[in-house]
């Protein structure tokens, strides 16, 4: 019930209701335009959300990251080109449906899915998160350690197409972030000397570098291989307008990807890319028109466009009761609350719940913000992204990440932190390393030592404690388990490779 | 030969991390040592570099990449440098100067030959940044210890 007041007071708001609106208008912009994505914005944001306070900070990034995902679909649509990597399943559907003149159609089913799944994560979210945290309450060291346990394997494994290198971001982001004092014994680790070091890494130049100054590398690269022209498909008169005769179809495929993309977006570092294909495969297997799915139907943008969307409320679950961030975005925002002292945890919601169920009244204003601006004014954005001149806005970029490193503490070793986290970030792309599994890693890894050490001194140095206590062995089975599954998968997949190159 | 490459410098990364964790003290009595957790994930690391390089002798062959790869990558690397001394020079001169210099670099790398877009980049991108981050939002910009072309034109 707290929501309703938390709506109120943000509507009789107008600075907050402003940014929700500059942040809808933003994220829509940044999530359609190809080699753009909303976590870069945010994370070039960041430094500028020291001089707001905390709610409009978290509110403005919140619907960015929001209104970014709904973007993607803008692109995946009107240039055949995902702007992020979950709407690459709308693009199936989307693309064929925008060549038939039927663009605006198409996006007005993208937009209302969007919508429709998005309130229905954030729905959820605020009636399950307080349930959460009154259990994150009564958890100790051991059961926490082992929900950053499974976070780990299953951020690890599932994410990308290797295993093993996804456990290998995973592990170089915990080792980073073991750089500088130890907070329990304040013994020096990996310092070498250095008074900068000893500091640590600090996890704003780590974003900035990983996700801006990485990407702007990746798009030098990537503007070399190019070589076509980025076209948007016109509507015509008929192609532009959506009866509820023609979304009626389209509704229990909203509503089901809604419910895929809320379950999906519980569980750390899944995203809205997997919740995507998996509601467009289960879609497409329930579909009375499976045959015309990949061809142009409108339930084929339905389906995984309210599942990408619905995992934004969700994934912000473990982050809020756990601390857990459940994707890239969820990092960026632990980055925000950190930056104003506020603790994130199950804690929060009995020190700053006020704060918690504004952000979320928030999040339920800007997908109505991007609902609408999408709704009637999708094909124009799309006309804006177009005139974009990409030569002149990635130079731009790769300034602007010196300057915000630098705002963020004022200190000159983050610019140097953020110029070599840059160019680890962009060989990591290049060698199919998972960047995701690194930065959700690296903010992970305090809070896992300093429960697994807790434990430690429990047991009195045996680790046998995390096995006898049942619901922190449950998490290591779930990790473990999560591990089998996606090494069991990739083995089929291989054997079906195999299979079909032989029959070939 | 990708691979083996991949897994060779994961493993030297491991040896170096474990080289480092190996370094933390020894943990007073009742304590937990501090470099445990640094070193059983380096340990873990070295595990999975063995892994890859297992993986690798397995493969039959490697992929070579081509001359337009190779284009790319010493343009990034090029900018990479660029990206290192200008943030050194941060230190040497303050923010304008450097600012002024690297904005044409950088548009030209990314292809901008108008000779006026140039120029004006190298005036409006360092005010614009200037004045949204040093006089907007109040940050202290950073001092250049050689020359600091701000404190000259303050006087």
């Amino acid at each position: 019930m707290e929501i309703f007041p938390a709506l109120l007071s943000v509507i009789t708001d107008p600075t907050l209701l402003f940014a929700i609106v500059l942040a809808a208008v933003v994220g829509m912009v940044v999530g359609a335009t190809p080699g753009l994505t909303a976590s870069a914005a945010i994370a070039m944001l960041l430094p500028i959300t020291f001089y707001m306070s905390p709610i409009f900070a978290l509110a403005f990034l919140y619907v960015i990251g929001k209104s970014g995902r709904y973007g993607g679909s803008i692109a995946a649509i009107l240039f055949n080109t995902p702007g992020t990597a979950a709407s690459a399943a709308t693009q199936i559907d989307g693309y064929p449906l925008a060549r038939a003149g039927k663009a605006g159609k198409a996006m007005k089913v993208a937009t209302i899915s969007s919508i429709i799944g998005d309130l229905m994560g954030d729905i959820l979210l605020v009636i399950g998160v307080g349930f959460i945290a009154a259990i994150a309450l009564k958890l100790g060291p051991p059961e926490t350690f082992a929900i950053y346990f499974a976070a780990f394997v299953v951020i690890g494994s599932v994410i990308g197409n290797s295993i093993v290198k996804g456990l290998a971001s995973a592990l170089l982001g915990i080792l980073i972030a073991m750089v500088g004092l130890d907070p329990i014994s304040s013994e020096e680790r990996y310092t070498f000397g250095s008074f900068d070091l000893s500091n640590g890494v600090g996890l704003v130049p780590l974003m900035i570098g990983v996700f801006v100054l990485g990407e702007v590398f990746a798009q030098l690269d990537t503007r070399r291989k190019a070589t076509d022209e980025t076209e948007e498909n016109e509507s015509t008169e008929d192609g532009n307008s959506l009866t509820w005769e023609e979304y009626k179809p389209c509704l229990p495929h909203a509503l089901r990807g809604g419910f895929i993309g809320a379950g999906i977006g519980v569980l750390p570092g899944l995203g809205s890319a997997i919740a995507a294909f998996i509601s467009y495969g289960e879609g497409k297997r329930r579909a009375k028109n499976a045959e015309m799915w990949g061809k142009g139907a409108l339930e084929g943008v339905a389906a995984p466009e309210a599942a990408n969307n619905a995992v934004s409320g969700p994934s912000m679950a473990p982050l809020l009761t756990l601390g857990i961030p459940g994707s890239t975005i969820g990092a960026i925002l632990l980055g925000v609350f950190l930056i104003h002292g506020i603790q994130v945890g199950p804690t929060l919601f009995l020190t700053d719940k006020e704060l918690v169920y504004k952000l979320f009244a928030c999040g339920m204003l800007g997908i109505l913000a991007y609902g609408l601006i999408g709704y009637f004014g999708a094909t124009q954005v799309a006309r804006l992204i177009l005139k974009i001149p990409t030569n002149v806005l990635y130079p731009l970029i790769f300034l602007t990440a010196f300057v915000a490193a630098y705002s963020a503490r004022g200190s000159m070793f983050d610019v140097t932190v953020m110029t070599f986290a840059g160019f680890a970030g962009w060989l990591m792309r290049k060698y199919d390393f998972n960047v995701a599994a690194f930065v959700i890693s690296f903010v992970l890894a305090k809070g896992a030592e300093e429960t697994f050490r807790q434990s430690l001194l429990m047991s009195e140095g045996g680790a046998m404690i995390f096995v006898e206590r049942p619901i922190a062995l449950a998490f290591i089975i779930v990790g473990l388990a999560a591990l089998a599954f996606r090494i069991r998968g990739i083995v089929k997949e291989r054997r079906i490779a195999r299979g079909g190159l032989e029959d070939a | 030969m990708r691979a083996y490459t991949e897994g060779l410098v994961l493993a030297l990364i491991s040896l170096f991390a474990l080289w480092g964790a190996w370094q933390v003290p020894a943990p007073s009595p009742g304590d937990t040592w501090a470099g445990i957790v640094p070193f059983s994930a380096a340990l873990a690391l070295l595990a999975l570099s063995g892994v890859m390089l297992l993986g690798a002798t397995r493969q039959t062959a490697g992929d070579t990449g081509n001359d337009q790869d190779s284009g790319a990558t010493l343009q990034i690397i090029g900018l990479f440098i660029i990206a290192l001394v200008y943030q050194q020079s941060f230190r040497w001169f303050g923010y304008l100067l450097p600012t002024a210099i690297a904005a044409p670099v950088v548009l030209s790398i990314f292809g901008v030959r108008s000779r006026i877009g140039l120029a004006l980049s190298v005036v409006l991108c360092p005010l614009i940044f200037h004045l949204i981050f040093f006089v907007l939002l109040g940050v202290f910009p950073p001092y250049g210890e050689v020359f600091d072309l701000l404190s000259w034109i303050q006087g």
